[in-house]
């Protein structure tokens, strides 16, 4: 260790040396590191707003229960509260026939002057569980078995997709990023690979007087390490800017799509890419290093 | 120190540059190595350094014997070793002073004791005016010295140099000599290859190996030659 610090201005001027020796190529690596990262960076913001937008649709599933006309109102809240212990359900809320003639008066908004042509609420009260988009089956299947419910409505189709999608962000989420370790991997040990390659005469006669191989690829260690940590700042210096771009063009435009605090995504996507560029340099140095033999 | 064993070596194109040879060498002996040009002087020093490997018999330094396999115990054997090669290699593109550094920075020394060992080291060749010279630039007599230096910095307890006099004028080539056989007093063996056999006429305490083909016959001269 007394010898790791005594030595560190060398192993910077070695990387350092390292870089120049083989300038051209090494500019281009960096290059290909920046946007790979940047594609990362993407992935990563569309992936956080994404999961954003999932959890509020998730919170929106729900299935409405129907239940016996004649059921006093202490049996429906007996009832109510026995399906809210039910596994996969969050919450559950009797809605009576006023409410859901107000919701219904609400979505027809300016049409409402129709509901006026019944006399009486056409409107039954039900029960409204929010659930586990997850365990949809299971519950509608139990919650139908009740001998006070009717019938199950459920808008399984739209919940069935946002499962379809959770699943494919999360799969080409996973794609892409395997894709850009193992790019970056790669370029990274190549690059070490050429720099031990162009020093490998420095790197023989150092094994000859007792060096260790630590002190031999350390230089190289910083190389990767320094070539991943500057291309991750600036791609997140890159992703800032796009997302803060973004976010004044959107600019709540899309009320719908409801996009996290910009600060959080800013803050959470430079996290990911600068420890992401911090691993995936280390794994690539070491990588190429293991071309160094010995003796 | 030094204790070779049966060893032959032959090259892979089939050049037999060591002959079944049995050699000892004691702690603070000094050894010259002689012979015309291909007899395997070189050879003989790689196989201490494990840079060769013995086809057949036994190699053992300081205790331990050279194999392929424990690379660990070779490397620590060496940090304990001063080579100095036939053909240098120094580190091109860095000055005297880092090329000297460069050798000693992975030793248990700390950051001022790398830079004043290496200058002290400097300075006993004769080159502290170069010591910021680029090793490219300097003349092969002036390199061989920064490769020499680099060798005694580390104060190694044995010290293998091949042809360290060849590209030096007489007086540099005796300065040399006398550094490398001061190494003496600390007990430290020293094995030099070299063609100046003139150089080593008048020394007493040596022992010389005359090698031809591969082959080597010792001489051990005390106080009295
Ligand atoms: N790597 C090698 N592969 C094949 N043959 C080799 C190799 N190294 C040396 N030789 C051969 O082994 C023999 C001994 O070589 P060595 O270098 O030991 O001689 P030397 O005594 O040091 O000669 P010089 O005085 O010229 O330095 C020579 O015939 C040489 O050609
Ligand atoms: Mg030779």
């Amino acid at each position: 260790m007394k010898n790791f610090i005594a030595n560190l201005d060398y192993f910077f001027k070695e990387a350092k040396r390292i870089i120049f020796l083989n300038k051209l190529s090494n500019i281009f690596t960096f290059l290909g590191a920046v946007l790979i990262l940047l594609i990362l960076a993407t992935v990563v913001t569309g992936w956080s707003i994404s999961s954003r937008l999932v959890r509020m649709l998730e919170e929106e599933a729900e299935i409405s229960a129907f239940f016996h006309e004649d059921m006093d109102e202490n049996e429906v809240f007996a009832l109510a509260e026995d399906l809210d212990k039910l596994d996969g359900v969050w919450n559950v809320r009797v809605v009576d026939e006023s409410e859901a003639y107000e919701r219904m008066e609400e979505i027809l908004a300016n049409d409402a002057g129709i509901l006026e042509l019944f006399d009486d609420n056409p409107f039954k009260a039900y029960i409204e569980i929010r659930i586990d988009p997850g365990q949809i089956d299971s519950i509608v299947e139990t919650v139908k078995d009740y001998k006070d419910i009717d019938y199950v409505r459920d808008n399984r189709g739209v919940l069935e997709s946002i499962n379809d999608i959770i699943k494919g962000i999360k799969t080409v989420g996973t794609l892409i990023i395997l894709a850009v370790s193992i790019t970056t991997i790669i370029i990274i040990s190549h690059m070490i690979r050429q720099g031990i390659y162009n020093n490998r005469e420095q790197i023989k006669t150092l094994g000859f007087l007792g060096a260790s191989r630590m002190f031999i690829g350390f230089p190289f260690i910083c190389v990767g390490l320094l070539i991943t940590v500057i291309a991750g700042v600036l791609a997140s210096l890159v992703m800032m800017l796009i997302i803060h771009n973004g976010y004044l063009a959107m600019g709540g435009s899309i009320p719908f799509i409801p996009l996290p605090p910009k600060g959080n995504l800013v803050t959470g996507v430079t996290l990911v890419i600068m420890g992401v560029s911090i691993i995936l340099g280390m794994a690539g140095s070491l990588f190429g290093l293991s071309s160094i033999k010995e003796h | 120190m030094i204790e070779a064993k049966e060893v032959s070596l032959r090259y892979r194109d089939g050049t037999l540059a060591l002959n079944n040879i049995n050699l000892t060498i004691g702690e603070g002996e000094i050894v010259y190595i002689t012979g015309p040009s291909g007899s395997g002087k070189t050879s003989l020093l790689k196989l201490i350094l494990g840079m060769e490997l013995p086809t057949s018999g036994t190699v053992k330094v300081m205790g331990k014997q050279i194999s392929g396999e424990k690379t660990e115990e070779l490397r620590s054997l060496r940090k304990k070793i001063g080579p100095v090669f036939q053909e240098l290699k120094l580190v091109p593109g860095r000055s005297a002073m880092e090329n000297v550094m460069m050798g000693i920075r992975f030793l248990d020394f700390s950051r001022q004791e790398i830079k004043k060992n290496a200058a002290d080291a400097l300075e006993k060749v004769g080159l502290s005016h170069k010591a910021h010279s680029m090793v490219e630039n300097l003349s092969w007599g002036e390199a061989q010295r920064v490769s020499i230096a680099r060798a005694i910095a580390r104060n190694p307890g044995l010290i293998l140099a091949d042809e360290p006099t060849g590209n030096l004028d007489h007086d540099n080539a005796i300065n040399i000599l006398n550094i490398l056989t001061s190494f003496r007093q600390k007990n430290t063996s020293v094995v030099v290859a070299t063609h100046a056999t003139h150089l080593i006429e008048n020394q007493k305490n040596i022992t010389i190996i005359r090698m031809n083909q591969g082959n080597i016959s010792i001489e051990k001269r005390g106080d009295e030659a």
